[in-house]
């Protein structure tokens, strides 16, 4: 069984291995259950002769059985198929709406903003943030002279926007006069512009 | 492996938005077209089934491939880059339910930010009821960064939501936290700085059990993108 | 004897708790299943009351010859159809919904982790028919052979089944790859 499995997209066995964990069980359901079962009357034994009467050979059904099985099996089928959620739009429809929702209306010009940065012994600096996919020779800063102050202007969509300069490729800063960016977890602060929209 | 659509979307706007706007040269090289190749499988998959999960809830995609790049660029290894990820979907998800289907990308960024920090569900859903049509994202930004700098918690959050039912705007919070900071960097114990500051903020508009009138007209500012 | 028949004899004889302890051995693995199959919990937890009902209903009609577990089966696998196909056009597929959301916090437990809602939700595209053939297969690790005698459908119509249900799980992943 598990040679079949190995011979499987590697996709589609992550998505089997992903289903075969244990789901959580409600306990309230299986004491519901286990109370249901006590109400019921004892089961009873098959007579012999009867079980040896009923002992299926193959699996055969009346004609009219076998109709009404394909019949339930096709209705299934069509119904499984269709997938509708609750307000009648299927699962791709919903997903587009909800991303719409999602991207909400921002002014539409971009603004140019300056980011600044004193730092006289580094060799070069850049900036990184969500606006440039977070890569490091995407955005290099200039430096103004001997005081050592970096610059650059980027155009960011007015609202809110992470951030974090880089020393010398490496070494990532965050911006001594902004607000810092609640833990990212990798270690490193960063920071967060919140950009203003054109004024009316 | 074919591109990433989703992820050059944004991207191919912050291209043509740089042309028009004639700004700045910051161009994308061709390689960055599929950013999240450079993820092991294992990793990726995970990445994706939380970007597929997002998506179907109406949650903000390009925020979990941002989380996913810059634990890339940091150089994290796959697994906490998917630890990562899920708290940022788990914190977006918990921020969809305390604000509402109306609340903004930028809110739901902020309030996962903010709930990441401590902040709890039923805090945010307060902030929720008592808006008003203004935006929570930059109280939110300030209170997370608070906290994160060494305000208690309970100090900040209450500040942040007195200063907020106050009618506070978006310049009280910024400059607000302008103060608190240079506070903090002068030695002064943050929760101190923290009500010492927000002394200086003015109510505005009508008496807190109205909804608060909106913010007076704006002065004019540089490009300093922390107005 | 197996101890599943053995226990079967017992409660025949009488004795309910018996039948107490084979509910417990299959239960989380029925469960899991019916969950797989139908893709949410109310619908599961009708599936398994129900086919665990009629089980000890028809707990006379049981072969010793026949692997109990099998039999269960057969059982638990009619039932998930019959509840699917009740189901009709109510929003049963499993996506978390927003008013759950938006509400105070799941009172029931949760499923736990975006993997298993990804993983449901896949499962939950496939159609009923390849998806049942694709659980018993490669979740449930059953034989083709057994498989027949659950569903009562031809062995090599299953691997068919079971065929197309990886082809489409294939497909879709090749379509989260290029969105």
């Amino acid at each position: 069984m598990s040679d079949e499995l190995q011979s499987l997209d590697p996709y589609v066995q992550w998505i089997a291995s992903e289903a075969r964990r244990p789901v959580a069980v409600d306990p309230a359901a299986r004491r519901r259950l286990l109370e249901a079962i006590h109400a019921e009357p004892l089961p009873r034994r098959e007579s012999r002769a009867l079980r040896w009467v009923l002992r299926p050979r193959a699996i055969v059904l009346p004609p009219l059985a076998t109709a009404a099985l394909a019949a339930g099996l096709v209705a299934f089928g069509v119904l499984g198929g269709m997938a509708i959620n609750r307000d009648g739009r299927r699962p791709t429809d919903q997903r587009h709406a909800e991303d719409a929702s999602s991207r909400l209306p921002v002014s539409l010009m971009p603004r140019a903003v300056k980011f600044e940065l004193v730092a006289p012994k580094a060799a070069r600096v850049s900036l990184v943030g969500d606006f440039n996919g977070w890569d490091t020779a995407a955005t290099p800063m200039t430096s103004q002279g001997a005081d050592g102050t970096w610059t650059v202007f980027v155009p960011l969509q007015p609202g809110l926007h992470t951030y974090s300069f880089v020393i010398d490729g490496t070494h990532f800063l965050a911006d001594p006069s902004a607000p810092v960016a609640p833990d990212d977890g990798y270690g490193h602060q960063s920071s967060v512009v919140v950009v203003r929209g054109s004024a009316s | 492996m074919s591109a990433l659509r989703r992820t050059i979307g944004p991207l191919t706007l912050l291209l043509a938005s740089a042309a028009s706007a004639a700004a700045q040269d910051s161009v994308l090289p061709a390689r960055e077209l599929d950013p999240l190749a450079r993820l092991n499988v294992a990793t990726r998959y995970s990445v994706e089934v939380m970007l597929d999960s997002a998506k179907m809830l109406g949650l903000p995609t390009r925020v979990l491939e941002s989380t996913a790049l810059e634990g890339i660029a940091k150089r994290a290894d796959g697994r906490r880059i998917v630890t990562q990820v899920r708290l940022v979907f788990r914190s977006l998800r918990d921020a969809r339910a305390a604000l509402g289907l109306s609340a903004s990308t930028d809110e739901l960024t902020a309030a996962a930010g903010a709930l990441r920090v401590g902040i709890t569900n039923a805090e945010l859903s307060y902030l929720a009821r008592t808006r008003h049509e203004k935006q929570l994202t930059v109280p939110l930004v300030v209170l997370a960064d608070l906290v994160t700098r060494g305000v208690p918690r309970d100090t900040a959050s209450q500040t942040i939501f007195q200063l907020w039912q106050r009618g506070a705007a978006d310049d009280d919070f910024l400059g607000l936290w302008r103060g608190v900071e240079r506070d903090i960097v002068s030695g002064t114990a943050p929760g101190v700085a923290l009500l010492n500051r927000a002394r200086e903020i003015p109510t505005r508009g009508s008496p807190p059990a109205a909804p608060p009138a909106a913010p007076g007209a704006r002065p004019e500012r540089s490009e300093n993108p922390n107005l | 004897m197996s101890s599943d028949a053995a226990d079967v004899q017992r409660v025949l004889n009488g004795d309910v708790d018996a039948f107490a302890r084979l509910v417990d051995r299959y239960y989380e693995r029925c469960a899991r299943f019916a969950v797989r199959m139908l893709g949410n919990r109310d619908d599961a937890e009708d599936a398994l009351q129900a086919t665990f009902l009629r089980a000890y209903r028809s707990l006379g009609k049981y072969q010793e010859r026949d692997k109990f577990s099998a039999w269960l089966y057969r059982i638990l696998v009619n039932q998930c159809r019959s509840i699917a196909a009740r189901r009709n056009q109510r929003d049963r597929v499993f996506v978390r919904e927003e008013a759950v959301l938006l509400n105070a916090p799941d009172r029931r437990p949760t499923w736990t982790g975006e993997d298993e809602e990804f993983v449901q939700r896949v499962l939950a595209e496939l159609d009923p028919l390849l998806r049942e053939a694709f659980l018993l297969k490669y979740v449930e690790e059953m034989s083709y052979e057994e498989m027949s005698a659950q569903t009562g459908v031809g062995v090599s119509a299953l691997k068919m089944r079971v065929k197309r249900a990886c082809d489409r799980l294939r497909a879709r992943w090749e379509r989260i790859k290029d969105e």
